[in-house]
């Protein structure tokens, strides 16, 4: 084992090596810098191997041959070792990354960087408090000189913005180290001693004076986190240096700071760590909101370092209750934030252009898209990455311990955080990419990509880790989730294939595990994987190599089958981010789905941060639970549990108020997507539903029963989504609205917690899977011939898209619910659950939706179809065979499922009665008898069928000559049409309707939201100006910080 | 309660008695609104002729199949909503296929006429077809809401969904009647029925004046026969749900001609009252003065 | 009681600290602010020195008056005095930095004024 001394030893030698090189011999600096610090990476790397595979104990090196104090100690443990390889590998690919700087620059720049390298291996190592600052002000000397790496446009090295943002960072130092060597120098009085460990031991704080020594000295380090409001000569920084620089200045010396805060804290002990806490979650909280109105990256890029830091300096203040897990979340975030920031840098040093719709540039490279999606995925902490378990073990944690606000501020920054990162995303995939090419060279390229595969083997680390500490599978283990991931590396073939491939996956998995469902599950299983295999048939209709599309859209399947498939809270939760995630990305690849996708995954990962928040309340201190035990939670947690996973679910049912992201994002997804985020995406939520009820059943909050406020929620969502369709002009809107409306049927049912309630939200998950797909696959081939969603530009397209009708035709009768097709097996169930509910008025709500599907289905196929063909639609040719295929696939699904509806729901039937004995269904026969009605579906259908064969019959015969006459063979008001612009009577073909209950129909809801938005804009907005630029108010800002802490800390 | 194959033929002795009996009390309720005109109004075997004259017709047209199909789906709609429910009480003969569905098919199976033969007429591009439907569609589904929540009502009286059930509860006398064990029920349910019978004042749907009668703007010939065979049935098919329901229904034949033809003139009596109101004032209407009770009569139950 | 030396001096370094401190917030001229940093550097570097100083005895150097075995008794302690050599190295290269940050500001907008370096902002 190489001495830790040697990572010091190396660097200087290197540097001053590089002294007695020939200044013209470039390219020989260069590699005696990358030999150094490869060498520096590689003994902390022989280290970490060491420590983590051998199990050695921490090692003390002794400098001058004495023993502290009398000289000064270094240590290299675990942690120092995960952190040295972090920094020095930082220092590594940064200088890769580097390479033409650093030649131009020559070896005096090298040196630099070396030194400053050194100086953060340093800080992490030493064990002196005194050493402690001179590494620090290594770091500062070293920063102000690296900042001038910057290659601004308008001139050079070093030129005006990177010069002041040095200039600044000098200013602010020169406070911090006046304060940082006064408290070294008290606290060496009081306690005689300026080892980090013997100071510990000696109580600083009962000594006189020491309580302020260790304040000013434990100011000084922590404003080395940047922490609001000392922060703004950090910003300035990260916004003008060079993307290297501040990949190494965001990654290794915040690593560097925090862990100098951690020692630090060793000394000030258990009374110091809520001032922590309090620093960390204001930083966190205030730099994600002034995040928002950002629009430069890097700056951007800056505040979410901060935040992300500010965010660890949480977790060091809460390892009183955190405990032994402290370190895996510590480092979890710490790492993910490290990686991926560095990443995110390094990405930005290829583009030209700063501000962040720029980066649409990006999608030239599908690769530096993953890795952006990596690195974006990392810091939002979403599974399978280290942050994700890590945000697990923290809330639980924190909710274990009862802390609650401190909890809803973190889950309340990491939402504003998803929020601009994913936007960012957004712009990227979506906004006008401005004419540059993004450059391709191996060094720069390389840093990233090893960020990458940083970034996935962390994922599976933390995996693994956490199936030691806390007994859980790995994540990356999960077949579903490595088959998702396996189209990632299968994205160079034909869509077809992968098509094909991902079919025959889910319908073979579906195979492999069917037996292990009940039946409650087994029907959402064949929807996910059979419902999805089977909507996956039109996408054979696209061609080429459609990149992105198979991981996303199996990243989102293998969730929902990873959903039902969970036992334990974890696995529930994470599979649900999952599906989120995958589902996100599909939704995004609508045209203009840009800001629908937005707000799809802010609502998504708002609800899921409430599920977690759930699960960890219901846990109680245990780091995960098994779902079926949700029963047990006692009483003053349970309704809130209730409450909060209720709420997360119904983000994804989209109930009234959470249901603004649907519209958009169902209408503006791919033709072939839209049935699957609607028909298939839209269980899972119910699902959730399910579980939720079936563990925890009726539950009361201040004497309100919560499965009565479900009822009203669900009646009042029925509403306003049938409400809503009514009034779409765009037909895929429409559809999309009436998904809301129906999910509110399904919600009520489950929410009369009756046999009969969720025998009928069971057949409304079926029918609106498969009539739902339908219809948006129809409707999605129309919009795919004419180029329109706008239903008034379509018409009288009948003949020229007859199967395309037929679907539309079976849809509406069975969304409509008449019989004699599988809508009216619902509706019976429906009347028959509410016969014996508790609650009657929220049904007034229900009864009130029912007929206004009517209005909406009539508008959606008479305006399409019917009425008057326009002129220039009379080409228009059937739409595509794979995408009619699956449509008469469902046509013949409904038909069946009318006819012998017994064939699911028979056994969902017997396997409800263990829940709900009373109230069952008799199966006898053909007929179907409750406890108040009968209905007999085989009858309805043949009787039906045979009066209108009659009929029918009756009216070929007499009227066998029926001549067919031309588009324009009408007359009205004496004048015979030409036009079918003015003849089709389709836009806003409710008039009247809308006269009458249009008030029902004001976008409270849109408003509320978009004001919440605009609050945090503004607030984001005006608090950032404290930023006024000017380094004396920089100045000003650290003192100010030291004073509130002071008096805010009550010191 | 099976199906047995002499059920058939008893159903079609039901579908001919009732045809004939709708056909002749449709022309003496168009007689008693014209005398209230002042005027002499079509003699009373007057829908006879027109349904021969109109199936005579040899002109014929079509404008494609759902145009076609129009008519088959609104006589289908009229005919299986009578026979779902039961027309005579206590009477094997007359309980025609109810044995197929309860209550909530017969409410349901409305819409089934309704919506074809809106998608025929819809078909013929004929803009009045269109606007007649939206604004007939836009009434009807708040005119249906008082009906709704009354019908709900009295299956939570009666705790049964079963037409037959709820009749037999109300046998015994006229006090067990829900006109008078239920008051409030049966007042939603009977402003709902006038919105639904297509008179004043809520006819602007098929507004004789502004737009020549809405959806059947097109049809002619045998598909205007079709419907008119229809508009024969399905008034009667509704006041028999109505009867079975709040009115102790009807234990024979005379009964029932007497009973249909109260209840209809109901809407005669307010049709020839009161003017018209546009759509959205009867919208408003429903919504302010029928739903109320509706919901009022949910609540007492 | 008159104030020890120890007292005066650690008083007049913490006066020379706000000084430094005070200039540096008020006085818009880099090289003002600059020279403030300095005073206030040197405040600190006295309070170090005035923290190790104790009344009666002797510079810690082991010769032939003081010998090893009383040298804890009767030597102020050395270790301030080391640090403050160390305060002073890194001061200096602070400051010499700084002072060439303001060389090429200068050199760059003509102006010291450290409110016309605000286009990094917000």
């Amino acid at each position: 084992m190489v001495s830790p001394l040697y990572l010091i030893v190396l660097a200087l030698a290197a540097a001053f090596l590089l002294g007695l090189l020939n200044p013209e011999r470039r390219g020989r600096a260069y590699a005696v810098t990358l030999v150094a610090l490869a060498g520096m990476t590689l003994i902390s790397a022989d280290w970490l191997w060491a420590f983590t595979m051998e199990g050695i104990d921490p090692v003390d090196v002794y400098t001058a041959g004495a023993e502290p104090p009398f000289a000064i100690n270094l240590r290299m443990g675990l942690a120092e070792a995960a952190l040295t390889l972090l920094v020095n590998l930082t220092g590594l690919l940064s200088a890769l990354y580097l390479k033409d700087v650093l030649l131009a620059g020559g070896r005096r720049t090298m040196a630099v960087l070396l030194i400053s390298v050194m100086a953060l291996v340093g800080i992490i190592l030493t064990r002196d408090l005194f050493n402690l600052f001179v590494f620090f002000e290594l770091v500062v000397i070293s920063s102000a000189g690296l900042v001038l790496l910057a290659n601004d446009k308008d001139g050079g090295p070093a030129s005006g913005l990177s010069l002041s943002a040095g200039f600044k960072y000098l200013i602010v130092s020169q406070f911090i180290s006046a304060f940082l060597l006064l408290g070294i120098i008290f606290a060496y009085h009081a306690t005689g001693t300026l080892n980090i460990d013997g100071m510990a031991n000696a109580s600083l704080g009962l000594a006189t004076g020491g309580t302020i020594a260790f304040f000013l000295m434990f100011m000084a380090i922590v404003a080395e986190l940047k922490p609001f409001p000392a922060n703004g000569w950090a910003l300035d920084i990260y916004e003008s240096a060079h993307p290297a620089f501040s990949a190494i200045f965001s990654a290794a010396t915040g690593a560097a700071a925090l862990y100098a805060v951690d020692k630090l804290l060793l000394i000030g002990g258990a009374e110091w760590l809520p001032i922590a806490t309090g620093i960390g979650i204001v930083t966190f909280i205030a730099a994600n909101l002034f995040a928002l109105p950002q629009t430069h990256d890097r700056r951007l890029l800056g505040y979410s370092s901060i935040a992300q830091t500010g965010l660890v300096l949480v977790v060091l203040g809460q390892r009183d209750l955190l405990g032994d897990s402290t370190p895996f979340i510590a480092f979890g975030l710490l790492i993910s934030h490290a990686v991926a920031k560095a990443g995110l840098f390094w990405l930005s040093g290829l583009l030209k252009n700063r501000q962040l719709a720029d980066w649409a540039a990006l999608r030239q490279r599908p690769l530096l898209v993953f890795a952006f999606v990596t690195f974006t995925a990392m810091l939002t902490g979403l599974p399978p990455f280290p942050g994700f378990y890590a945000k697990w073990e923290l809330v639980h944690q924190l909710a274990g311990a009862g802390q609650f606000t401190l909890l809803g501020l973190i889950l309340l920054g990491a939402l504003i955080e998803a929020g601009y990162l994913f936007r960012w995303f957004g712009y990227l995939m979506k906004r006008e990419a401005p004419v540059e090419t993004v450059p391709c060279t191996g060094h720069k390229v390389g840093p990233v990509l090893v960020a990458v595969a940083a970034g996935w083997a962390l994922a599976y680390l933390w995996g693994d880790l956490a199936g030691g500490l806390f007994g859980r599978d790995n994540l990356l283990l999960a077949l579903p989730l490595l088959f998702a991931l396996s189209f990632l590396l299968l994205d160079w073939l034909p869509a077809w294939i992968k098509n094909s491939l991902a079919i025959a996956g889910m319908v073979a998995f579906f195979l492999l595990t069917w037996g292990e469902y009940d039946p409650l599950r087994l029907i959402f299983a064949i929807i996910f994987l059979i419902g999805g295999a089977l909507t996956l048939l039109a996408s054979y209709s696209v061609h080429g190599r459609r990149i992105g599309f198979y991981p996303a859209a199996m990243l989102m399947y293998a969730g929902m089958v990873m959903l039902i498939r969970a036992t334990t809270s974890f696995d529930f939760f994470a599979a649900w981010e999952l599906l989120t995630v995958g589902s996100y990305f599909l939704i995004l690849r609508g045209k203009h789905s840009e800001p629908h996708a937005l707000s799809y995954i802010l609502f998504s990962l708002g609800g899921a941060f409430l599920i977690l928040a759930g699960f960890a309340l219901a846990a109680a201190g245990a780091p995960q639970f098994d779902l079926a035990s949700l029963a047990q939670v006692a009483a003053p947690a349970a309704p809130w549990v209730f409450v909060l996973l209720a709420v997360g679910f119904m983000t994804k049912t989209a109930a009234i108020g959470l249901h603004i992201w649907l519209p958009g994002a169902h209408a503006e997804a791919e033709t072939d997507v839209s049935p699957m985020v609607s028909g298939i995406l839209l269980k899972a939520g119910l699902y959730g539903m399910m579980v939720l009820l079936l563990a925890m059943g009726k539950q009361q909050l201040y004497g309100v029963e919560l499965t009565h406020v479900l009822l009203w929620i669900a009646a009042l969502t029925a509403l306003i989504g049938n409400l809503m369709a009514v009034f779409q002009e765009d037909a895929k809107r429409l559809l999309a609205y009436s998904s809301i409306g129906q999910m509110g049927y399904a919600l009520f049912g489950l929410a009369l917690m009756n046999h009969l309630g969720w025998l009928m939200a069971l057949v409304f998950v079926i029918n609106h899977y498969i009539y739902k797909s339908m219809l948006f696959l129809a409707v999605g081939g129309v919009a795919k011939r004419t180029g329109t969603r706008e239903m008034y530009k379509m018409g009288g397209l009948i003949r020229l898209m007859p199967l395309s009708f037929i679907a539309v035709l079976i849809g509406i009768i069975a969304v409509s619910g008449v019989p004699p097709l599988s809508g009216f097996g619902g509706r019976w169930v429906f009347y028959n659950a509410i016969m014996s509910a508790e609650y009657r008025l929220p049904m007034v709500v229900l009864f009130m939706a029912g007929p206004i599907a009517f209005l909406y289905l009539f508008r959606l196929i008479y305006t399409i179809f019917l009425g008057q063909l326009k002129d220039e639609l009379r080409r228009v040719k059937e739409a595509p065979f794979w995408i009619v295929l699956p449509q008469m696939i469902y046509v013949a699904l409904l038909l069946v499922f009318a006819v012998v509806p017994g064939l699911a729901l028979r056994h969902v039937d017997a396997y409800l009665n263990q829940f709900f004995p009373e109230g069952g269904l008799h199966w006898g026969g053909g007929t179907i008898i409750s406890d108040y009605g009968y209905w007999n579906p085989v009858a309805i259908m043949i009787i039906v069928g045979v009066i209108f064969t009659t009929v029918f019959a009756l009216l070929l015969i007499v009227n066998r000559k029926a001549q067919m006459v031309k588009q324009f063979n009408i007359v009205f008001s004496a004048e015979r049409p030409f036009r079918p612009e003015t003849t089709h009577y389709a836009w806003n073909f409710y008039a009247p309707y809308r006269k009458a209950m249009g008030f029902l129909t004001q976008p409270f809801v849109t408003r509320f939201w978009d004001t919440l938005a605009d609050l945090l804009h503004t607030a984001g907005d005006l608090g950032r100006r404290l930023y006024d630029g000017n380094g004396q108010s920089y100045g000003f800002h650290f003192l100010a910080f030291v004073v509130i802490v002071f008096f805010v800390g009550g010191i | 309660m099976d199906f047995e194959w002499i059920k058939i033929p008893y159903a079609l002795l039901t579908l001919f008695i009732v045809v004939n009996f709708g056909m002749l009390l449709g022309a003496f309720i168009q007689k008693i609104g014209a005398r209230v005109g002042r005027r002499h109004g079509i003699p009373i075997w007057q829908n006879y002729a027109d349904l021969i004259k109109n199936f005579g017709l040899r002109t014929s047209i079509t404008h494609g199949v759902m145009f076609y199909l129009g008519p088959v789906f609104r006589l289908t709609g009229g005919i299986g909503l009578l026979l779902f429910v039961p027309t005579i009480y206590g009477s094997e003969m007359f309980s025609n296929l109810s044995f197929s569905g309860d209550l909530i098919l017969a409410l349901y199976f409305v819409f089934f006429g309704t919506l074809g033969m809106a998608l025929g007429a819809g078909e013929s591009g004929h803009p009045h077809a269109a606007i007649g439907i939206s604004r007939g569609l836009s009434q009807v589904s708040m005119a249906e809401l008082p009906f709704a929540l009354a019908v709900f009502a009295v299956a939570l009286q009666y705790q049964t969904l079963s037409v037959t059930d709820i009749v037999a509860a109300q046998q015994g006398g006229i006090a067990n009647w829900t006109l008078f064990t239920n008051p409030v029920a049966v007042a939603a349910a009977m402003l709902g029925f006038l919105g639904s019978m297509m008179r004043p004042p809520f006819d602007v749907v098929i507004a004789p004046q502004e737009i020549p009668i809405g959806p059947p703007t097109e049809y002619h010939s045998s598909y205007l026969a079709l419907m008119q065979t229809n508009r024969a049935i399905f008034p009667i098919a509704k006041i028999v749900i109505y009867m079975n329901l709040f009115f102790g229904g009807a234990a024979s034949w005379p009964v029932f001609f007497l009973k249909v033809f109260l209840i209809y003139m109901v809407s005669v009596i307010v049709g020839v009252v009161f003017p018209r109101f546009r759509v959205e004032q009867s919208i408003r209407w429903f919504l302010v003065w029928a739903v109320p009770l509706g919901v009022l009569s949910i609540v007492l139950v | 009681m008159m104030p020890s030396i120890a007292q005066l001096a650690m008083a007049t370094g913490f006066i020379l600290i706000l000084i430094g401190f005070y200039g540096a917030l008020t006085q818009r001229n880099l090289l003002r602010m600059i020279v403030a940093f300095t005073l206030s550097g040197t405040g600190v570097n006295i309070v170090i020195v005035a923290i190790g100083y104790m009344h009666g005895r002797t510079a810690p150097i082991l010769d032939a008056t003081v010998n090893a075995a009383d040298a804890v008794s009767r030597v102020i302690d050395p270790v301030p005095q080391a640090l403050v050599l160390t305060a002073i190295v890194i001061g200096l290269g602070v400051t010499a930095l700084m002072l060439a940050y303001a060389l090429k500001l200068h050199e760059q907008r003509r102006s010291l004024d450290i409110a016309k370096f605000t286009e990094l902002k917000w």
